[in-house]
């Protein structure tokens, strides 16, 4: 019985104990943070700015769309670095800020180019609300907190919308790509590979992108749109990449999913759409006599898609022709995109990586000099193999009935 | 000595909870890519070392170390000899659950103070460890099945999400055969493969008419429990990349935190805590049970129940006093020579070996 008594004033003690209400955190007391931005200001300081969701003005549904009140705020405040930032903006908001639900970072073009994006992601990474599979992307002849600032129509959540924007032009462009902080990181430390980072730029007046009446019109004034990638050298913003260059640098990383390319047919130019239904890339590094030698080897699987010029589409000798054009557009597009890293130079391809992987000894020597001397000196050669497998619905056009 | 039995099964269960509850370190990181080729050789290490605790247990089957010990060295020296072992199990338990408590405070609960976490574990582990080995080892069965079910699904989203980019493990042999080596054998060989020295106090319990059989089973447990933390290792990096995993106190969280399918199946934190507790629970419990019924046996104390609240309160201060930050603790668990060259080596490797020199000759 004694034991019986003490077990039970044991198990009452164990309770208070293991409950643990230390760290509680209720619903209606946090701010969720949908998007964090980074400035620089006149002087030379960080400007963190938040969106913030409003939650009773995104919830649809029975409320009739949400209301007319806008779906965040957006505070923002300087700080020698982004913890003091937040700190100085948590004094403005009413509840904690909470970061799990962020999903885009938004680097400045102004941060991005003179201070340099190589200190700014330690807190992210540390702290243990971010994900590190957070997106990152750029402004482009913007600043950070107008972008956060802009409403968007589709997508409640303006953080949403831009991440949304963007898988939508990686999956069909082929001239962006999302990259999150892990790999923003990754490539940040490897010599070998700098980063590539897509930028959206505000099209329109930015302030009037702020009111609820721009999203109201069917063709809203202000818009985000994704313009070029930002490319990286020792940490700063050094050039844009865009259309085929773009496309081209990543061809040769294997990050197209999907795009389109118009080739030159019977001296006709951009007579017939090919579109890429699957792609891999594979790179080989090679050092003779401390030379890079690196062989891009690309493979392309896609159907033709639309066609102006008639042709005999039926014919595997044709398609085969056809074949041969979309490789030499899409080699000529890779090659042009390495023609521009190797005078930037800054290796955006990872061409150092696939060298550290094959050759670890003559790594250590030449890394510190990859970007500047090696790389832009090594011989690269491109094989492209492209495959048209299927043509749609119609075998050939009916421009052909037309000619005859 | 609790008259208690178990079985094979559970003998080979508890062998693998305890081995697999480090699945969340970054374990043999020193040699960069090669990591999980440093917990092969640690491994076989590891096995080299049951092998020489499985011979002395073939010598004394019936009886606990701190016994044979007494016999072994007669019984002055024994005696010392087996509080000193008591005293390392004491200090291991401490070190896994500070290791324990630092991980949820770090993850989950940033203002809740150590003790309370720690209180927590050892409220729970007292009380499991008084009801007895058959209990601890039934509780083992159960959630050998969830561990399993976790790591399986877990595998399989990584896989389905297409992290793995085999690249990242390349090149292979970065740092060279000889940090290869070192790696494994002061880190790798002694956590965790080493410490299961304290098995030792639990193969008396171990109901067996062969003692083979107990052989096959134990090699069998570091044999699986050996690949399965090579492979983690190796998923680790492929996905992330060694600059990350290196930087990371807990690598496997962030390869489970990049799982995304669909835009729903993502955020699984979960699983590793729920891994990290399963795990942090069984690894503690069979070493503070070691220590117990270590003792009990070297001060002839026949309830062994009753030790467990006294010895659970000196684990519980031990372990907030034995660092000041967990820097500190993991500088002392993996880097520091003086914890290695005067607890890890002689209690693990060298008065074992010592032990069954001494057994060789007198049992000729």
């Amino acid at each position: 019985m004694k034991h019986k008594r003490s077990f039970f004033a044991f198990i009452l003690i164990s309770l208070t104990v293991v409950s643990g209400c230390w760290d509680k955190r209720e619903m209606n007391e946090l701010a969720f943070v949908s998007a964090f931005a980074v400035d620089l200001n006149e002087e030379g300081k960080y400007v963190g700015t938040f969106q913030i969701i409003n939650p009773g003005n995104v919830a649809g549904g029975l409320q009739g769309g949400g209301g007319q009140n806008a779906s965040i705020t957006v505070y923002s405040a300087a700080g020698d670095n982004l913890l003091e930032t937040e700190g100085h903006v948590s004094m403005k908001v009413s509840r904690d800020l909470y970061y799990a639900h962020t999903n885009l970072i938004i680097i400045s073009e102004k941060v991005a180019s003179e201070k340099g994006i190589t200190e700014l992601f330690d807190l992210f990474e540390r702290a243990r609300e971010f994900r590190t599979t957070t997106n990152v992307v750029l402004t482009r002849n913007s600043s950070a907190e107008e972008m956060l600032s802009v409403l968007t129509e589709k997508d409640k959540i303006p953080a949403e919308q831009i991440v949304n924007n963007l898988k939508g032009a990686e999956e069909s462009q082929g001239e962006y790509q999302k990259i999150t902080i892990d790999n923003v990181i990754n490539s940040l430390i490897t010599s070998g590979n700098e980063p590539l980072i897509s930028a959206f730029s505000i099209k329109g007046e930015p302030k009037k992108g702020t009111k609820m009446e721009n999203i109201q019109a069917s063709q809203p004034e202000v818009r985000m749109e994704p313009n070029g990638l930002g490319v990286f050298k020792n940490g700063k913003l050094i050039d844009w990449l865009e259309g085929e260059t773009a496309r081209g640098t990543l061809w040769a990383t294997d990050k197209v999913q999907a795009t389109s390319l118009n080739i030159t047919w019977k001296n006709k130019k951009d007579a017939i759409a090919y579109q890429v239904v699957r792609q891999k890339t594979k790179i080989a590094a090679q050092l003779k006599k401390d030379r890079p030698k690196i062989s891009i080897s690309v493979r392309a699987e896609g159907r033709i898609a639309e066609v102006s010029v008639s042709s005999d589409l039926t014919n595997p000798h044709t398609l085969a022709a056809i074949e041969k054009e979309v490789a030499k557009e899409i080699k000529e597009e890779i090659e042009k995109a390495i023609y521009h890293a190797q005078i930037n130079k800054s290796d955006t391809f990872g061409f150092g990586d696939a060298i550290h992987r094959s050759h670890p000894d003559k790594w250590k020597k030449i890394k510190s000099e990859w970007n500047n001397e090696y790389f832009p000196s090594s011989d690269i050669e491109v094989k492209v193999e492209a495959f048209i497998r299927r043509t749609g619905l119609r075998t050939n056009s009916y421009l052909s009935d037309l000619e005859q | 000595m609790e008259k208690a039995q178990i079985n094979l099964y559970q003998l080979f269960v508890l062998l693998v909870l305890f081995e697999l509850s480090t699945i969340l370190a970054p374990l043999g990181i020193a040699a960069k890519q090669a990591a999980w080729l440093s917990i092969l050789i640690g491994m076989i290490g590891g096995l080299v070392l049951f092998l020489v605790y499985y011979r002395l247990y073939c010598y004394y089957p019936d009886v606990m170390p701190t016994e044979y010990m007494q016999i072994l060295l007669g019984r002055f020296l024994g005696s010392v000899l087996a509080f000193l072992y008591i005293l390392y199990f004491l200090y291991l338990a401490a070190r896994v659950l500070r290791n324990f408590g630092e991980m949820l405070l770090i993850l989950a609960y940033p203002v809740t103070p150590l003790f309370i976490l720690n209180a927590g574990l050892v409220v729970v582990t007292v009380y499991t460890v008084r009801k007895g080995i058959e209990v601890l080892a039934r509780t083992g069965e159960l959630f050998a099945i969830v561990i399993f079910f976790l790591a399986a699904s877990s595998l399989l989203l990584i896989v389905l999400t297409g992290l793995i980019k085999v690249t990242n493990l390349q090149p292979m042999m970065e740092v060279g055969m000889g940090k290869i080596l070192e790696t494994a054998f002061s880190e790798t060989l002694m956590i965790p493969f080493g410490e299961l020295i304290v098995f030792t106090m639990i193969f008396p319990y171990v109901n067996v008419n062969h003692s083979k059989k107990l052989r096959k089973a134990g090699l069998m447990a570091i044999g699986f429990s050996g690949i399965v933390l090579a492979f983690t290792m190796a998923i680790n990096i492929s996905v992330m990349g060694v600059s990350i995993v290196s930087r990371s106190p807990f690598p496997l969280l962030s390869t489970i935190r990049s799982i995304e399918i669909a835009g729903f199946l993502e955020r699984l934190d979960v699983y590793f805590m729920m891994v990290l507790i399963i795990g942090g629970f069984f690894k503690f419990s069979i070493i503070l049970y070691g220590a117990a019924t270590g003792t009990a046996d070297l001060f002839k104390i026949k309830e062994t129940s009753r030790l467990i609240y006294p010895l659970g309160f000196i684990v519980l201060m031990f372990s907030l006093a034995m660092a000041s930050s967990y820097p500190e603790h993991t500088y002392k668990i993996l880097h520091s020579d003086a914890v290695l060259f005067t607890t890890s080596i002689p209690f693990l490797v060298v008065i074992p070996i010592m032990l069954l020199v001494i057994a060789f000759f007198k049992n000729r």
